[in-house]
């Protein structure tokens, strides 16, 4: 077994260190710690200087571990584990210890007592540094394709996005036809192009992309493995189409809420936004009065949330009917209206000028409907109107798939309270999962225009194609380790991982834990959970940990 | 046919949507030049305390994705730098960008600040809206990236007037240098990215606000360095005039948006923002009453109408309907906000301690000139234009944007954006069909 | 400021990297001034942190620990500081069944911009340990190892950690038939749990050299003599313990070798 050699290095980094600690009482000190075989100062570590003074004192003095005292590895760390690198050691054999940012910076008015603490500091990064161990960054390869779920504006833009790209998609629709809500409408706004064009642009565009496979009436029966290896079956008209994949990319969209019960919800003479886009693309519209009623079943205590395009939705309809009938009398009678942005604000000015007519109701008071008659107390009136309709649209929220978690469990993906997929990071990861290598766009994550969807979709593409033109994927080998002798497969592990990156398995030992090395973050929740003490964290062990307490409390 | 071009991308602008394009386009392999005009990266989104509606503290979760873009073996980063011109097609750009000088070695500054502290001179601080005062050789911030000091021309001593130079005495590391001169680079590049985000709008020409004859009466970006940790009043809500504790606060919607004498749009983003500052005022001192006067409240986004219901419930901010028509101030300095309420006859007055102003979110100063370089289309309100359904494409081919410099919009927008501006990006230089 | 009424404690920090190691860091950056007493151990999350290793800390003569981690919903693993705080309240309340000040446990979160705030924490947390004063003004030095070495070995018991790692779940999602348990039925069942298998631990640590009757072992500890058979009973069952020899009509029992 080879004698550990470790080579210490004390930065006093100009003043910030060496004004205030006593450096040449620590490189001294350090001589007389195990196992050190070599200890110097540097004035700034970091620098070219610095650097090579590194690297030669790992060659010549054949140093087997290194050891920095000064900055802050969240800083410097990847800096000096390169450099160890380059001289020929195992980057994970070299220990940080800050002296800096958490010692002279912070006592600067007491530095005996500052520099005992670096003493016992480095004391302990020593003792940590014995028993790291070389760690090699694992590679696992990523199949080259990506598997789409869903074929609206989302779906089809993902598929294109990434199909032009070179890559290979499976893209799965559970309908006869791709085209998803966008089959339901008639023009899109602000363009005032008909829906049906942009579906045959699509669908043309994918036809011609010899990277994409479509399968239409088909749906996802059972997704098996992790993180760049995903195999499973698509069942098409009875068929089992097994598949593989690398990455997974949810466009499944949402539905339309049918308000059944309310405001006398017939779908005849009350219809819904959806139902009056049929209605306006079969040309099929002869009436006058009109009265549209918004948020009808969203922002109210079964479904806290606004719907975001409903407000927009009735509006382009409502000027769509303007034209075709400048003598129509239409009413919208909203509580918020949510036309946020440029061009939206704008529309809503025009459809004010043009004579649409706005009436704000309260959640308090809602609209009543009686056979002939919308009666709304107007909040900005202080009174109740009496609205003759010919025709009353109700504007409904888009509501998840009551499939949705269905899917969710298959993918090991988690839904929020309202069913839509919830993704890893509100702020800053709005299209991935916390389970790697699956992504979120459209409406499946939250309700979203057709723009919306497709910046969306070049989203979750972009996001997709990185593990993809890698082909694969690069750990940090910084993870939880199973010892197959002590672990007994109770799955606490399984259960508690946020990540879903350990799982029971069959084994010949039996049921044993295992990690899935593409996807642990090694933060280390079930290392310290395991009752049998079974895992190992990689260059954060029990042993480890406990050796720094060890060296803090002893003396040396 | 596959086109051949360059697999260099470059994305102008540094805030959180660059950075995430940046981090896209370098971890699928591509080249990338991160053009930023002000020393730092981090954007907008450094100078926030907290973001809707998770509460998550702003700079903590940028941080590490500055430090990814900076450390990011595909990213080189230009900051103090400005691109001047842009020639050629998509999948061949040729641009040319100046990178400003700074007058300090890149290579040997640490950050250590030790200049800044003997800098005799004390001018405003942009980061702080003026609030704080900085040094001439400065650090935008404390978690600038990259940590390097810079020394403002236009103030410098030595710089205007040949005198000085006290901060090449104190730098141990012999970072200083005078004679640097501003360079010019040639970049060749396939396709281009615009993420220069936004600027808020001032309200001083509004006079009926008092903003800046009033000194508590602010903007929501300053107020947001108020109540930040790391701002010019360590997190205390202070009011700007006497330094007391601010216990009645009133938040001023649609400050300049929806407004056709100055911007007829809507910012999207300040009904969010401004609850947020409400119940960040009530988690700092469980004895502040906000009021958020407001037209719609426009809570469209993921978790958003949960989090204003939340407010209203459980941290008691009242939401009054009704348009602001003026702000006054009385004796003590405390403005008195008049609103015309929507079911009232006559205005109502609210006497409050502070008052903040939701200012409207405009296209960043510059950017005509920048679109002129670029060569491309802004539309109706200076921002640049897009395709409804090609939402990153700009009016040129092979120039992709992203973000607020397109539209106002909100953090998670931007980075979706930003990840898909990538992708349109990526399909031209990372080959495949054309 | 370190030095005052001659005791000079011993404080051990885990700081997790992405928020309180980060906030620490904020706190040398801006020049917050703290205490020289803090030692600190850096985790990459705070849900790294096993009790035992703190147990571990007490044992070796630390006068406090913190356990800092990233504020609830802000964690960088989603989850890990939940688990934290799950272990470390519990064991919290545990230290102050076995008669230590449940103070000299510090849980708490820090964000990455909180410089300031984590200098007051430490300042705070360090007047406070020297007021209460070295661990061994809880608990004699003789009982001293006894205690925290049984505590120890109750907290790597298969069962009690089961329990604490399965708190959040049960709590909060419910069991397998979406039943949500109880916050107080299920500290009830943890506890006992943790004490019995500390007691447990306290008898196999008296008999462990030496062969004792029942009424002796009652006597190293607060148990009584009803309870000590008790255990012995089920632990001579298991094979942990043998009866090594009788002592006119007192059987002596021993620890098990292995």
């Amino acid at each position: 077994m080879e004698e550990t050699r470790i080579g210490v290095f004390v930065c006093r980094c100009g003043t910030n260190i060496g004004g205030f600690l006593d450096v040449p009482a620590l490189v001294d000190y350090v001589k007389g710690l195990p196992f050190v075989v070599f200890s110097q100062e540097n004035m700034y570590t970091c620098s070219e200087t610095g650097l090579t003074e590194i690297k030669s004192a790992i060659v010549e003095k054949r140093l087997n571990r290194v050891v920095v005292a000064s900055c802050t590895p969240r800083t410097h760390e990847p800096l000096f584990r390169s450099v160890c690198k380059e001289a020929g050691l195992n980057p994970y054999l070299f220990e940080f210890v800050n002296i800096r940012d958490q010692c002279s910076w912070v006592h600067m008015q007491e530095p005996e007592a500052a520099t005992e603490k670096a003493k016992d500091l480095i004391r302990m990064g020593v003792a940590r540094a014995k028993l790291l161990e070389p760690q090699e960054e694992i590679e696992v390869g990523v199949i080259p394709s990506a598997l789409v779920i869903g074929g609206g504006i989302a779906g089809m833009t993902c598929a294109l996005s990434l199909g032009d790209r070179g890559f290979e998609v499976i893209l799965v629709e559970r309908e006869k036809e791709l085209g998803g809500h966008l089959k339901n409408l008639h023009k899109l706004f602000p363009i005032q192009e008909d829906a049906s064009k942009l579906i045959e642009r699509k669908r043309m565009d994918i036809a011609k992309n010899r990277n994409i496979e479509v399968l239409t009436s088909a749906k996802v029966e059972g997704i098996n493995g992790f993180f760049g290896n995903f195999d499973g079956t698509v069942k098409q008209k009875g068929k089992d189409i097994p598949f593989k994949a690398g990455v997974i990319i949810v466009a499944t969209g949402a539905e339309e809420f049918k308000p059944i019960g309310m405001y006398g919800y017939d779908g005849v003479k009350v219809v819904t936004q959806l139902e009056l886009e049929r209605i306006l693309s079969e040309d099929r519209l002869s009436v006058k009065n009109i009265v549209m009623i918004q948020c009808v079943g969203a922002r109210n205590e079964e479904r806290n949330y606004c719907s975001k395009v409903c407000c927009m939705t009735a509006l382009k309809n409502a000027m769509r009917i303007l034209e075709e009938n400048p003598e129509s009398q239409i009413f919208i009678l909203y509580r918020d209206m949510q036309t946020y942005g440029t061009f939206n604000e704008d529309f809503y000015r025009k459809a004010r000028e043009k004579g649409v007519i706005f009436v704000k109701y309260s959640l308090q008071k809602p609209p009543v409907v009686n056979k002939r008659l919308v009666r709304v107390f107007d909040e900005f009136l202080g009174e109740e109107l009496h609205l003759p309709y010919d025709l009353i649209v109700l504007s409904t929220p888009m509501i998840a798939h009551p499939d949705s978690d269905e899917l969710a469990k298959m993918l090991k993906v988690p839904i929020d309270e309202y069913g839509f997929f919830l993704e890893a990071h509100v702020k800053l990861k709005p299209l991935d999962f916390a389970t790697d290598g699956v992504y979120l766009c459209g409406s499946a994550h939250w309700p979203s225009t057709v723009s919306e969807s497709i910046a969306q979709a070049y989203g979750a593409a972009s996001r997709a194609s990185i593990p993809l033109s890698r082909r694969h994927v690069i750990t940090e080998p910084i993870i939880a380790a199973v010892d197959e002798e002590k672990c007994i497969g109770c799955g606490l592990c399984e259960i508690i991982c946020p990540f879903k990156s350990i799982r029971i398995e069959e084994s010949p030992n039996g049921r044993i834990a295992n990690t899935i090395v593409a996807s642990c973050k090694g933060c280390g929740v079930c290392g310290a959970a395991c009752p049998q003490k079974a895992i190992t964290m990689n260059h954060f062990t029990d042993e480890q940990m406990l050796a720094e307490v060890v060296a803090l409390t002893t003396e040396r | 046919m596959i086109v051949e071009s360059r697999k260099v991308v470059m994305v102008i602008g540094g805030g959180i949507a660059g950075i995430q394009a940046a981090i896209d386009l370098g971890d699928m392999g591509i080249k990338v030049h991160l053009i930023e005009k002000t020393p730092s990266i981090g954007g907008r989104m450094a100078q926030l305390d907290k973001t809707f509606p998770t509460n998550d503290c702003s700079i903590c979760i940028l941080a590490p994705k500055m430090a990814e873009c900076f450390r990011h073996p595909n990213v080189t980063l230009h900051t103090y730098s400005e691109v001047k011109e842009v020639l050629g097609v998509k999948g061949d750009f040729s641009v040319k960008v100046l990178k400003k000088a700074r007058y300090v070695k890149e290579a040997e500054c640490v950050g250590c600040g030790d200049c800044s502290a003997k800098c005799p001179v004390r001018v405003p601080n942009e980061f702080d809206f003026g609030m704080r005062r900085r040094g001439v050789i400065y650090l935008p911030y404390l978690q600038a990236v990259p940590m390097v000091m810079t020394i403002d021309r236009d103030n410098c001593l030595y710089l205007t007037k040949g005198v000085c130079k006290i901060c090449e005495k104190v730098c141990t590391r012999e970072a200083i240098d005078f004679e640097q001169k501003d360079t010019e680079i040639d970049l060749n590049v396939g396709a281009i990215v615009v993420a220069t985000g936004f600027d808020p709008f001032d309200p001083t020409g509004l006079s009926e606000y008092g903003y800046k004859r009033y000194k508590n009466v602010i903007t929501a970006l300053e107020y947001e360095r108020l109540v930040c940790a790391s701002g010019p009043s360590g997190g205390h809500l202070i009011r700007p005039s006497d330094r007391k504790p601010a216990e009645k606060i009133a938040f001023i919607q649609c400050v300049g948006s929806r407004d056709v004498k100055n911007n007829p749009y809507c910012s999207t983003v300040c009904c969010m923002h401004s609850t947020k500052e409400a119940v960040l005022a009530k988690e700092h001192d469980s004895n502040v009453q906000s009021y958020v006067f407001y037209m719609d409240m426009r809570a469209v986004g993921k978790g958003f109408q949960g989090y204003v219901t939340r407010s209203e419930e459980e941290y008691g901010i009242k939401y009054v309907r009704g348009r602001v028509a003026k702000i006054t101030e009385d004796l003590e300095r405390n403005p008195i906000i008049w609103c015309e309420e929507s079911d009232s006859p006559t205005a109502v007055k609210t006497k409050v301690d502070l008052a903040v102003l939701a200012t409207s979110l405009i296209p960043r100063r510059g950017m005509e000139e920048l679109s002129k370089i670029l060569e491309i289309e802004l539309d109706a309100y200076g921002f640049i234009k897009t395709a409804s359904l090609e939402p990153f494409d700009s009016s040129r081919e092979g120039i992709f944007v992203c973000g607020c410099c397109r539209e106002p919009v909100d953090i998670p927008e931007s980075v979706a954006q930003a990840s898909g501006a990538a992708a349109r990006a990526a399909e031209i230089v990372a080959g495949g069909f054309s | 400021m370190s030095q005052q009424d001659g005791f000079d404690p011993k404080i051990l920090g885990f700081l997790c990297n992405w928020c309180s190691y980060a906030g620490a860091d904020l706190a040398g950056v801006s020049r917050f001034q703290y205490p020289t007493n803090l030692r600190v151990i850096r985790v990459m999350c705070s849900g790294r942190v096993d009790p035992t290793l703190v147990l571990e800390a007490f044992i070796r003569g630390i006068d406090g620990v913190m356990v800092l981690g990233c504020h609830p919903g802000e964690c960088h693993y989603i989850l890990g500081n939940y688990y934290a705080e799950g272990r470390m309240k519990t064991l919290q309340r545990f230290l102050e069944i076995i008669g230590v000040k449940p103070e000299r446990l510090l849980l708490d979160w820090v964000s990455a911009s909180e410089g300031e705030r984590f200098a007051n924490l430490v300042s705070d947390f360090t007047k406070k340990i020297v007021k209460i004063g070295t661990l061994s003004t809880d608990i004699s030095k003789d009982e001293f190892q006894k205690r925290l070495l049984a505590a120890k070995e109750a907290f790597s018991q298969h069962r009690t950690r089961w329990l604490i790692n399965r708190e959040r779940e049960l709590l909060v999602e419910g069991n397998v038939f979406g039943e949500r348990v109880d916050q107080d039925d299920f500290n009830k069942i943890k506890f006992e749990s943790v004490v019995k298998d500390y007691e447990k631990n306290r008898i196999l640590f008296a008999i462990r050299d030496k062969a004792l009757s029942v009424t002796e072992i009652a006597q190293t500890s607060t148990l009584t003599p009803q309870e000590v058979l008790r255990h012995l009973i089920i632990m001579e069952q298991n094979g942990l313990v043998t009866v090594s020899e009788i002592d006119g009509v007192k059987p002596m029992y021993k620890k098990m070798r292995g």
